[in-house]
This record gives C-alpha cells, sequence and structure tokens, in this order.
C-alpha cells in the first residue's frame, strides 16, 4: 500500500468523533501547560499521562501528541503579553513580541505566531509522511548492536549540548540510567538496587520520576514575582494582520521552517535551539533586520514557526528509529512504551494503521490549534490571572494524582516527593536535567541491545568493531564525548540556558 | 558588609557543590560495590551487574573530575537563586502528610485539607474562596477521574468514612 492510501486510511481513524475529542482536549491541555508558569512541557506531558491510562493506544498517543504540540502555541502567549516565556522554546519571541505588545500589536503577534506554528507543524508533519517508510525500512536494517551505537550517539549529542558542563551533563545522564536499572535484570531475572522492597521489583515509576525531577523541583525552586500580573486580552479585530504584515512574515514562514525541521531530527537539539537559530538567520537575511529588536514581525514569525516545525520534525526519529531528539520526546516515548508499543522502525510494521493514524492527527491537531488559539486568546490570558498559589496548589493535587495512578500506589507518591528533592538538588548543583531524563527512558533499551549483542558475539565487545554503521557511530559518539578536549567548542547560541535541559 | 555577606553565601555555596560532588561518588562506589555482587559476568555473557558496575565507576570517576575541575575553576557550577526554604518544607511535608495519609482517609478528604492548607492558610485566600477551589481540587477530580476518566482513585479505608462516599 503506498503512502497516500496509508495516510489516508490514518485520517480515517484519526477523524472518528473520539480521536478527534482526544486531539480537541489535548490541545486545549497542551496550550493551558504552555501559558501557566512554573511547570515546562516534559513534567506536564507526564503528568497528563495517567488521564490516557484508560484509553486506547491511538487516542491516548493522539492526545498526548496534541498536548506536546500545544505547548509550544502556549508559550508564546505568555511571551508576548507578559515577556515572561511559558517554556523555554518561546523565550526568544519575547523580544520583538512584547515589544509589538507595547505598541499595541499584540494581537498580531498572536495571529502571525498561530499561523508560523500551523505553516511549520504542518510542512513537519508533511516531512515526517515522506521519510517514515524509507526511514523505517532502513530502521529495519539495525540489529542490537547499531541500536546500542545509535542511542549512544543520540545521548552523546544531548550530554554535549546539555548545559554549561560535559562532566555534569554526563553525570546527569549516569544518574539517569543507574535510576533505570532499578527491578528485576531483564535477562538473568537477578533483582537490582531494590533494598528488599517488592515494590521496586518492576523498577522505578518513570513518570513519578519525572514529575518529581522536572515538575515538583520546579515547583519548590518557583520564586514568583511580587508584582500581580497585569494582562489584557487583544480585541478581534486587532489580531487580524496587514498585507503588508503577511508579505514581511512569508520568508521568516519559509526560514523557519526549514530550520526548525533540521534541528528536530538531531538528537540533542531542543526548539529553544531551533527558535534561537531561526532568530539569528531572520538576523542575517530579513530585509528588515535593523527593526529586530523593536518590535518587527519577522522576529515573532520565523522563531515560532521554527519551534513547531522542530516540535514536528523530532517525532521522526523517534517514528522511525525509535531515539527521542529531546527530553520532551523521551517522555512521549515513555508514553508509547506504557501502551506497549515501541517506537520506531517495527512501530510501521506491527501497527502501521497506528502509526499512520496518529501521523494523520497531528495535521488535525495543527489545523485545530490555530483555530483555538487565536479567537481564544482572552481565555489563555484569563488563566494568566489567576492567583500563582492556587496555580501551585492545583498543580501540586495533579502531580499527586499523576503519579499515583501510574501504579495505583501510594508508594509512587513516595518516589515522586524523592525525586522532587533529588531535582532541587541537582538544579542547585547546576547539573542538566534534559540528559537523565533520556536515559532514565532509553537505559532499559541500551542495556537489553548492548546484551543482546553480545549474546549473539558470545560475549566479545569485537562484535562492535566488526559492523561498519555501528564502529562509524561509535566513533561519533566518541568525537561528541570528547569535543572539549578537542577544543570544538559548542556554539554560543547553543550555550543558552534551556529549561527544558 | 554586603562583601561580607557575599563571601559568606560564595562559600557556602562552594560546600554545597563540594557536598554534593562527595554524594555523587558516593552513589557510584555504592553501585559498584553492589553490582559486583549482583555478578559481572556470566556463561550467557555479561552478568546482572555489568552494566551498573560500569555506570558506577563512572559516576565515580565524573564526581572526582568535576571536583577538580570546581577546584581549577573549569565550568564552575553556578548555584540558582536560593531557594525559600520556608517554602520548600512547607510543601514537602503537606505532600508528605498528604501521602501517608491517602490511603487512610482518601483522596477527596486529604487532597480537600491540603488544598486548605496551601490556599486558606499559607496563600491567605479567603477561606470560602479557598473551600469552594479545595472542593472543586478534591471531590471534583475525584468525580472526573472516577466516573468519566475511569481511572480509580484511592478512597478511605475507614469503613465510616467510605460508608459516605469518601
Amino acid at each position: 500500500m503506498g503512502v497516500v492510501n496509508e495516510l489516508i486510511l490514518g485520517f480515517a481513524e484519526a477523524m472518528t468523533w473520539q480521536n478527534l475529542l482526544f486531539a480537541f482536549v489535548g490541545c486545549l491541555l497542551g496550550t493551558v501547560i504552555g501559558v501557566l508558569p512554573g511547570i515546562g512541557p516534559v513534567a506536564g506531558i507526564a503528568l497528563l499521562i495517567p488521564l490516557t491510562l484508560n484509553l486506547d493506544p491511538a487516542g491516548s498517543i493522539i492526545m498526548l501528541c496534541a498536548i506536546f504540540y500545544g505547548t509550544t502555541y502556549g508559550g508564546t502567549i505568555t511571551s508576548v503579553l507578559l515577556n515572561t516565556p511559558g517554556e523555554a522554546a518561546s523565550a526568544i519571541t519575547a523580544i520583538d513580541g512584547y515589544q509589538m505588545t507595547k505598541m499595541g500589536r499584540a494581537g498580531v503577534a498572536l495571529t502571525i505566531a498561530a499561523f508560523g506554528s500551523f505553516i511549520g507543524g504542518s510542512i513537519a508533519t508533511v516531512g515526517l509522511v515522506l521519510a517514515a517508510k524509507p526511514l523505517g525500512s532502513l530502521g529495519l536494517l539495525i540489529g542490537p548492536p547499531e541500536f546500542f551505537a545509535l542511542v549512544v550517539v543520540g545521548i552523546s549529542l544531548l550530554v554535549a549540548l546539555a548545559g554549561r558542563s560535559m562532566v555534569r551533563a554526563l553525570i546527569s545522564g549516569a544518574l539517569g540510567l543507574l535510576i533505570s536499572m532499578v527491578g528485576i535484570d531483564p535477562v538473568m531475572g537477578a533483582p537490582r538496587f531494590t533494598f528488599s522492597m517488592e515494590r521496586l521489583l518492576d523498577g522505578v515509576s518513570f513518570v513519578a520520576v519525572i514529575v518529581g525531577v522536572f515538575g515538583l523541583s520546579e515547583i519548590l525552586s518557583y520564586r514568583p514575582g511580587k508584582k500581580p500580573v497585569s494582562v489584557h486580552a487583544p480585541g478581534f479585530r486587532s489580531l487580524l494582520p496587514t498585507r503588508q504584515d503577511w508579505k514581511r512574515s512569508t520568508p521568516s514562514f519559509a526560514r523557519g521552517t526549514g530550520i526548525g525541521f533540521a534541528m528536530g531530527l538531531i538528537p540533542g537539539m531542543t526548539g529553544s535551539v531551533s527558535s534561537l537559530l531561526s532568530y539569528g538567520a531572520e538576523k542575517k537575511f530579513s530585509k528588515h533586520r535593523a527593526e529586530l529588536g523593536h518590535g518587527a514581525i519577522e522576529g515573532v514569525a520565523g522563531p515560532e514557526t521554527a519551534n513547531n516545525a522542530h516540535a514536528n520534525g523530532a517525532l521522526i526519529p523517534l517514528f522511525t528509529l525509535g531515539i527521542p531528539a529531546s527530553p520532551t520526546i523521551a517522555v512521549l516515548m515513555g508514553a508509547f512504551l506504557q501502551q506497549g508499543l515501541t517506537p520506531g522502525p517495527t512501530l510501521f510494521a506491527e501497527h502501521g494503521t497506528l502509526a499512520w493514524t496518529i501521523i494523520a492527527s497531528l495535521f488535525i491537531g495543527n489545523v485545530l490549534l490555530l483555530v483555538l488559539n487565536v479567537p481564544l486568546v482572552g481565555l489563555w490570558t484569563s488563566i494568566l490571572r489567576v492567583p500563582y498559589p492556587i496555580l501551585a496548589g492545583l498543580i501540586l493535587m495533579f502531580m499527586v494524582v499523576g503519579a499515583y495512578t501510574i501504579n495505583f500506589s501510594v508508594f509512587d507518591v513516595f518516589v515522586m516527593i524523592i525525586f522532587g528533592l533529588v531535582g532541587v538538588g541537582l538544579r542547585h548543583l547546576d547539573i542538566p536535567l534534559a540528559p537523565m531524563v533520556l536515559t532514565l527512558v532509553l537505559g532499559p533499551l541500551m542495556e537489553r541491545s548492548l546484551r543482546e549483542s553480545l549474546d549473539i558475539s558470545h560475549g566479545s565487545f569485537i562484535i562492535f568493531a566488526e559492523r561498519p554503521i555501528t564502529m562509524v557511530l561509535l566513533v561519533l559518539a566518541l568525537l561528541i564525548i570528547v569535543s572539549p578536549l578537542l577544543k570544538l567548542r559548542k556554539p554560543a547560541a547553543l550555550a543558552v540556558d534551556d529549561p527544558e535541559s | 558588609m554586603e562583601g561580607e555577606s557575599t563571601e559568606r553565601s560564595s562559600v557556602s555555596g562552594r560546600r554545597s557543590i563540594a557536598a554534593g560532588q562527595a554524594v555523587i561518588a558516593m552513589v557510584g562506589l555504592y553501585s559498584l560495590v553492589a553490582s559486583i555482587e549482583l555478578g559481572l559476568w556470566s556463561a550467557m555473557g555479561p552478568g546482572a551487574g555489568f552494566f551498573p558496575a560500569v555506570l558506577g565507576a563512572v559516576l565515580a570517576l565524573l564526581a572526582f573530575v568535576w571536583f577538580v575541575q570546581e577546584r581549577a575553576g573549569i565550568h564552575r557550577s553556578e548555584s540558582g537563586d536560593p531557594l525559600d526554604h520556608a517554602h520548600v518544607w512547607a510543601v514537602v511535608i503537606s505532600l508528605l502528610v498528604l501521602a501517608a495519609a491517602l490511603p487512610f482517609l482518601g483522596f477527596q478528604l486529604v487532597v480537600f485539607a491540603f488544598l486548605m492548607y496551601h490556599l486558606g492558610l499559607r496563600a491567605g485566600i479567603g477561606w470560602i474562596k479557598s473551600a469552594v477551589i479545595s472542593l472543586g481540587g478534591s471531590v471534583g477530580v475525584f468525580y472526573l477521574f472516577t466516573s468519566v476518566l475511569h481511572v480509580s482513585l484511592p478512597v478511605s479505608s475507614l469503613l465510616p468514612l467510605n460508608m459516605i462516599g469518601l
């Protein structure tokens, strides 16, 4: 069956009223998470996984994907209206977006951001459609040694790009791997690090760990400003951009899509890197570059298109190779595994209809977000008027629900609290959190592929040197890890603080 | 005066980083020792302890490299904004009490009390407003999950409370 036919079948499945409802609810929740201060997309998605536990796999993943790209839309609203990014990828939008608000053009900025996000997201999804089959079949050629090497490259890229210090990023990654080792060993069946506690035989709940490390620690470290938030929703008329705005934004949409899509394919690149590079491209190529920083529409159109193209593009490595490109995607991958689905080349072979349904739902979700975001901007801004203690209290309650319902165990609530404190400690020590999430999810797969490889070779490590793809990938990973010693410096644009990290 | 206080906070920051490095090194060493006991190699190839042993050794080594880097002033850690300790303790202790009481008193009662504590008592939001929000966040969420989403939340194990639907 051709790609088009499979996509049409996917659309037929995705457009059932239940799946449309899941996409709609996911978009709403994602936007709310993007708008809310003190909770990022990683913890937001993790704590909403329990909402989807009793849904069928398609509905569950459709909803979580919608939440994922909904957060990128939501983050823009606070960037533009309050100069406070709701999430890291929208931070750069605040520069020109907030200037536009001061000039009374907040509505135009939000509309252009929504259209840019729609264009970037949709084109990146087309990329996913085109790449799915060839990359998926290429992925089928990958055996355990290649998969192990691929995971090592993914982790080393994220480690290299997270935070300011490679050593601290490696510590974060190693801690995540060690946490993932807790429980019954997959090959020998021996309990590891269970401290004679039966509840730990199945391992530590990854949702509880992520909600604790990313969500609870954020609430514990969050210090809201003393001044009450003053925000005014733009009227409907002020939402309409002029012809000149459209004309100026079009090249930025194109550049943002290209940058975001390309960056999304590279493991370790977060959405904020894409929006930052896109802003840099606007500074270099825009005809109106002198206006950037003073309320130029290009400063909104480019980064917003880039971060949504990135969000959708980052699904390609996940769907085709089973490698999450960012911490948020790693959480999404955890949700796949929770539903008994293994993302990667076998997804298309074993659950083809499901994979195409999810891809079709990405198009639908992008349309829904466009329709929802612009007219409902008043509703989103009203969330910002809710006093922070009320938001924090309700978020804490949802964290408890999220941690509890994953295994219906109070033990997991305690796990979340402990990891909340661990998260505070790691933040205090300036240890990036992103590598930990990635290794936490990939740890068991990495160990399994390593041990399967060694099983094939009867315990000989030579297997990694004998297979050319594995060899190339491992050398690449080594180069990435030792790059600071070789004075291959991280580009300045990538050295920024990234809360997603 | 200000300089003295900055110096003191910098010294305490350095100390807490050194303590963090020690804790990480100990976690690494513990993992290494515990993994060796699990067996590093078997006839089938790597044993249950192989991967965690490597990780433990790497973690301990990284903690040492970080310690050396910190002393040499390379990529020095930058502690974030100081924590509001009262806020941290209030949240953590209330969560611990909530988790401990959950099986006995049930979700609705415990979460209601938890939200009332954070909204009414700590944030000083009016009692009526706090009660309404707490009721929505406890009873409302309970019925949303159990009746609409079919995801069960804990009910009280105490018969009298259980019988009245809590």
